[in-house]
This record gives structure tokens, sequence and C-alpha cells, in this order.
């Protein structure tokens, strides 16, 4: 097919740019496409379009949701772990032995003495159990310091003159104006620490 | 553009227009004028922005709406052997007051806090009208969760202009168990013991976080740069804070008893070398520091160095018998005083001859007894051993400031000092080299280094220091440490020994007391105070624990047995007790005292 086709052309060369050659020469004709309507596809893009944007904005929207969450649930696990923490220190404010040991002693407790033990292998009993006493209690609290001798003076003594007669009663001393001593007229002693 | 002024339409009349728009050129002319005069300023501004400081702009642009967070790493406890908290970290907050907003309604906000927290009236007002000031604070280091609470009432209540700001709070739950080596804090950094020493593994390493904000929301797609922090470590030491506080205690009422100046004990595992309890007193209360002395604020057990006396002589004599220069019945004839390079050594009790075995001395703590049996040992050999218990030489368990001691070197060791050192004068110690030292015999004659830390850690010092590192080495042999054990064990005889006191009822106990005479502070000489000490272990025949308890001078005249005793007594009972530890049930020691 193609070598006649190429003895035409070379033939016919030098006629070309004549136009009644221009005119009468075969073509190939490309097949005309049946026109389809393009309606689906713009639909389809805009479909597409659209999606995306609505998408992209819910997708948005959940992101941000999930922000306002996050911060939220943060700042409860910031107030619940802090709660916590303020838990753990009460109890380790109740469990401190100072404190433990000065309510045992106020319900009367005291360090326990020696106990015995069993061997269960050897059947034999270990150690001489001794009872818990009160001599065993154990000074919980640091001696009070001594004060000063300004702050501690010695003790007033007021001794009780016995009046006869016409003088107050017993009961009516209790009435007895204060000047005489400045502690009320009951005699004090304290002790010195 | 066809123009009316040109061509005036014939018939119409001329309109004034053109004269107040003027010409067209020169319109047109003073409109690029303008423009152009507006669009040079435009580009001045331009050139001004981006030309002179751009990056000022830029970062005052990227600060709206960025917020920066310091993320504070937390830092790590300080736990017992239990995991018991000694100090831990807890989540707070600072509350700030803006005087500018609070000024108003001072008086009243400052009785509402003054009520709810620890904080005066007095000194609050002002700060609350402090003029000029939008900062001030109100209280600092309140649990998060009362500070909420005292914030959210006050908004409540209509109070305006306060905040609150992130403050971790330290906390010391058992106050003054184990204060003196915990240590505390100050404002911003450590002040005192482990919380300085181990200060690089505690604080941990803070992060940062910066991100973009709207609406106090984080932005999902904004700027965000997280750095996490990196906690501290906790550390675990080998203390037991039950047991350290029934230390701390009787030790208190032993020393207020006896009228001391200052006191310390030691409770230590006699197989691994832990320290379950090192207690101080006088102490302080590691939440309330300043409340206390600075003195009292360290571990004088560490750093307080002091002739041992007597308890110095098991060493001695555990030497003797290692070196196979002497036993336990060796006879000793102990005359009523000693003369020696023109000085005259004499014992705490006045006697005439006295035909004591070296069990006798022990029991009856002699002096010249003593020295008369260290002269068996070669030149030199009695401070070989003495380095080898440990003495003269830091133990390095992380305690700050701990004071080595001083064993005399081998050019000052004259026979005077070696007299001397044999019954424990002319050397000193820190308590808890003592205590290791007579563990020595306990453990079977091999002295396990102290400490204090479970595993291993690093001070700020770079020594590594802990169970981990913690080493042994023989000193003695086991049949030496086990006479010298038998022979401590008659010191407890109700008779013969000195410190009856010191049995721990169905216990075989060992023990030895120790009454110095003690260096004064002022004159470097002897000053006629004592320290006086009982160290001993239990149960005698397979020991778990050396307690060692040490009173420095005691002003009601007791000696290391009746101070010492009774307060190692108790400790050693309660610690049996509480590790359920039973009796051996073997016999106690009978060796025969005189002959």
């Amino acid at each position: 097919m193609s070598s006649p086709a190429t003895q035409l052309r070379t033939r016919i060369a030098p006629l070309i740019g004549s136009p009644a050659v221009e005119k009468a020469r075969l073509r190939v004709v490309p097949r005309r496409a049946p026109q389809r309507t393009r309606v689906p596809f713009v639909f389809l893009v805009t479909l597409v379009l659209l999606g995306g944007v609505v998408g992209l904005l819910l997708f948005n929207t959940s992101m941000q949701q999930a922000a306002f969450a996050t911060t939220a649930l943060e700042d409860q696990a910031a107030t619940l772990a802090a709660r916590q923490q303020t838990l753990e220190m009460e109890i380790d404010t109740l469990r401190d032995p100072q404190r433990l040991a000065e309510r045992a002693q106020q319900m009367g407790m005291v360090v326990s003495g020696t106990p015995a033990y069993l061997d269960l292998e050897t059947h034999r009993v270990l150690g001489e159990p001794s009872p818990a006493t009160a001599e065993q209690g154990l000074r919980l609290l640091p001696r009070p310091e001594a004060k000063p001798a300004v702050l501690d003076p010695e003790p007033i003594v007021e001794e009780v003159r016995q009046v006869i007669g016409d003088g107050p009663t017993a009961g009516s001393l209790d009435d007895l104006p204060d000047a005489e001593s400045p502690l009320g007229g009951r005699p004090v002693t304290r002790d010195r620490d | 553009m066809p123009s009316d002024t040109r061509t005036p339409r014939p018939g119409r009349p001329r309109k004034p227009r053109g004269s107040l728009r003027g010409s067209p050129l020169f319109r047109l002319r003073f409109g690029f004028l303008a423009i152009a005069m507006v669009l040079s300023v435009f580009g001045a501004r331009l050139v001004q922005l981006q030309g002179i400081d751009p990056k000022a702009y830029a970062e005052m642009a990227a600060a709206e709406g960025i917020v920066n967070v310091s993320l504070p790493a937390k830092r790590g406890d300080i736990l017992d052997r239990n995991g018991e908290p000694l100090a831990r970290s807890v989540e707070g907050l600072r509350i700030v007051a803006d005087p500018l907003l609070t000024t108003d309604q001072a008086p009243e906000l400052a009785k509402f806090l003054a009520n709810r927290l620890d904080v005066d009236y007095f000194s609050l007002l002002p700060r609350l009208r402090e003029e000029g000031s939008r900062y001030e604070y109100v209280a600092r280091r309140v649990p998060s969760t009362v500070a909420t609470r005292v914030v959210d009432e006050a908004a409540d209540r209509g109070f305006k202009g306060l905040f609150t700001e992130r403050d971790p709070v330290r906390d010391y739950p058992a106050h003054d168990v184990a204060a003196n080596l915990v240590g505390f804090m100050g404002i911003d950094k450590p002040l005192a013991g482990f919380e300085q020493t181990f200060d690089g593994l505690l604080a941990g390493t803070d992060g940062s976080a910066r991100y973009q904000v709207g609406g106090g929301n984080r932005l999902p797609l904004g700027d965000n740069t997280v750095v996490e922090p990196v906690d501290g470590q906790d550390i675990t030491t080998t203390l037991d804070q039950d047991l350290q506080w029934y230390t701390q205690r009787v030790l208190r009422q032993t020393v207020e008893d006896a009228r001391g100046d200052s006191g310390f004990a030691v409770v230590m595992d006699t197989r691994t070398g832990e320290l379950l309890a090192l207690a101080d007193h006088p102490t302080f209360d590691a939440a309330d520091p300043a409340a206390s002395d600075a003195t009292d604020r360290g571990s004088r057990a560490m750093s307080d160095v002091y002739e041992p006396g007597s308890v110095q002589k098991v060493l001695t004599v555990a030497g003797l018998l290692d070196a196979g220069k002497a036993t336990p019945e060796s006879r000793l004839r102990v005359p009523s005083e000693l003369r020696r390079d023109g000085r005259v050594i004499n014992d705490w009790f006045p006697h005439d001859e006295l035909k004591l075995t070296l069990a006798g001395v022990i029991a009856k703590s002699s002096n010249i007894g003593t020295v008369n049996a260290a002269d068996h040992f070669g030149r030199g050999e009695l401070r070989r051993y003495l380095a080898k218990f440990g003495l003269g030489e830091k133990t390095d368990i992380g305690v700050r400031s701990e004071a080595s001691g001083v064993l005399p070197s081998s050019s000052m060791w004259s026979s005077l000092v070696d007299d001397r050192v044999a019954f424990g004068q002319s050397l000193s110690v820190n308590a808890v080299q003592m205590a290791a030292a007579v563990n020595t015999i306990a453990n079977g004659g091999v002295h396990v280094d102290p400490s204090l830390i479970q595993g291993s850690a690093t001070t700020d010092d770079g020594v590594e220091v802990g169970t981990d590192v913690a080493t042994t080495r023989r000193v003695v042999s086991e049949k030496a440490a086990r006479g010298t054990a038998r022979m401590m064990e008659r010191v407890l005889d109700p008779e013969g020994g000195t410190a009856p006191g010191a049995a721990v009822p169905g216990y075989r106990v060992a023990g030895k007391t120790g009454t110095a005479q003690r260096v004064g502070e002022e004159c470097a000489c002897y000053d006629g105070t004592f320290t006086v000490s009982f160290a001993g272990f239990a149960p005698a025949d397979d020991p778990r624990f050396t307690v060692y308890v040490v009173v420095q001078n005691p002003r009601n005249g007791g000696g290391g047995g009746s101070v010492g005793g009774p307060a190692f007594s108790k400790i050693m009972s309660y610690a049996l007790k509480r590790y359920g530890v039973p009796p051996t049930g073997t016999k106690p020691s009978n060796l025969p005292l005189e002959w």
C-alpha cells in the first residue's frame, strides 16, 4: 500500500499548491466521535470539589472539637492528678509514725514486750514472752525547754492563818480580796521543768 | 474624549464645572503625584518593616496567639527501704494577687485568705494594696487542690485579682524522721542532705512546650513543639522509716534524761552493712527547717568525730585473737595502776591487783588489762588492724561533710600512743565508722562497707555510693571474731559486767560500753566532759543487727552502761521484733572472768 502512495506523491509533487489539486486531494478524515454529553463529568468534578470542601470543613471541625476535648481532658487529668497527690499527702500525714504513736498512747497502748517464737519444725518455743507494761511507754514528745529563771520564779507559798472567833468562815475565805496574794490566796506549787 | 470646554454645544449655556475641576492635565498630574506620594510612603514603610528590623516584627507576629509553657520535671522522691516516702514532690500552686484589682477589697480579701491559708493577715494586707505593682505573692507551695478551691471560692464571693501559677511542693511527711540525712529544699534549690548531694539525680530536666492557642484551646494545626521533661529519679535509701523513728525517739529520751549535749544512734544490718537507722539528736523538722538551729540540720553522727573510748577495746582484742597473741581465757595480772613513759594509766574503778582473764578485761573494761594484753602486738600491728577495721578512713555513704576521724600515722605512733589507742583514746572516729568496725566482729570478721543508698547513686562530688559499690574484706579470722563476741557477751553479765542494762530478754547479746574523755571545743584538751557509748549486736551467735548508741556530755554522771545500755536494749529489742528474728536458743557464753 505504501509504495504506490509514494509514487503518486512524487508524481503529483509539482502540482502541489494549485487550488484544484488541493481541493481534489484525498484526505483521511477522522471518524467523528459521537458527541457525548459533559454533564456527568462536570457533575462529578463538582461533587468531588464540593465533597472535598465539605469533608475538609467537617474534618477541621472535628479536629477543633478534638482539640477542645483534649484541653478539657488534660485539665481534668491535671486536676485529678493533683487531687490524688493531695490525698496521698494526707495519707502520709495520717500514717506518720509519730502521729500513730501519739494516738496509740492516748488509747493506752505501749510498746510490746518480747514475743516468743514457735518453731514449727522442731516444735520448740523460742524466747521468753514478756507482757507489755506501762513502764515500756516511750516519751514521744521532747521535754519542754527549761524556762529561764525570770519566767519560772520560786513557788509562792501563802500560810493560811487560822482565824478564830468573828473571822470569816471557811466558806467565806474565797470571798477575801485578792490583794493579799497575787494568785488569789491559794498556795501554789509548781514543778520545775 | 470629547470635552465640554473645547466643543461647547450650541444652544447650551456654559457651565462653570470646568473651573471647579481644573484642566484634565492638571488633574491627571495632581492625581499621579498624590498616588506617587502615597506609594512612596508605603514604600518607605515597607523598607522600614522588611529592611531595617524584620525579625522583631516577625516575632511579634508569631507571638500573637503563641503560648510558651515550661514543663517542669517532677523531682524524684526520697524513699525508705519499703518505699515509704521520706521526701516527695506534690503538684502545687502559688497564689498570686494583682494589687490593681485587689486594693478596693483588700481587708475583706486578706481576712478571707488568712482564714483559709497559712498566711498572716497583717503581712498580707499591705501586699494586696501595693501601689504600682501587679504581681504579689499571697502564698507559695500550696497543694493544688487547696489553692484551686480557695481561688474558686474567692471568685464566687466576688473577689477579683487572684490567680494561680505552678509551684511544686516538696513534702516531708515524716517531718523529723531522718531529716538530718534527707536534708531540705530552699525556695528554689536544695540546701542540705541527700536533696543537695543527689540533686543531679533528683532534679531531672525541665521541658518546654510552644503552641498556638485560640480561645484558650490549642489549635490542632497550629505551631506545636513539645520538649518532654525528663523526670528526676527516685532515690531509695536503706533506712527503715519506722525503725528510724523509734530510734530517734529512744535517742531523744536518752539524751534528755542524761542531760547530754547531743547523741547519735546507728542500726546496721550485720550481713549487708545497710544502715536501717542513723539517728541524730538534736534534730529538726525538714518541713520547717527554719525553726531549728542551723547546727542541728546536719548529721552529727557523720561530722562530729570523738574518741571512741572502751568500745575500741573489742577491736584491739579481736586483733590479738586473730594474731594468735591471746585467747579469751588468757590470764592477766592487772595492777591498781600502770606507769608508762612517766604517765599513769588508771582504771575507771579503783581496785587492788586483779587476776583477770582477757574476757574479764573486756567485761570489766579494764584499761590496764587491755594495755598489758596489747603489749603482745608487734610494732605497727595494732595500727594495721585498726586501719583494716576502717578507722581513719571515710565511709563515703553519701552524707555531706563527713569527717574521716584520725588514726595517728605510723610516724606519730609512739609507744604512748600505742597504749592509749589500745583502749580507745588518741584516735577519733565517726559513729558510722565505729559501728561498721564493731559490725565486722558481728559478721564473723568480715568488714562490710556501710551504705545508706540502695543500688547506687552518684553524689555531686562524683563519688559512686550505695549497696552496689559496697565491698567486703576480711579483717580478722572467723574464730577470732566469734571469740571476741563471746567475750563481749560477758559485758552484759549481771554481776561481773559493766552493762547489765543492755540485755534483751530471751536473746544472747554481745556488746561493749565506752566512756571516753572528751576533747572540748575551746581548749582542745580533755575538758572533763565525757562521751558515753554502747555498741553491740544480737543474737550473739548469729548476729542480725549491730546497734551503736553514743551520748555526748551526759550531765547525770552516767557511763556507757547506764546511759547507752538501756537505749541499746530498747532499739535492739524493737529491731529484732520488727524483723521477726527469733532467739537462737543456744547457751550463753560463760567464759571465766577471773582466775
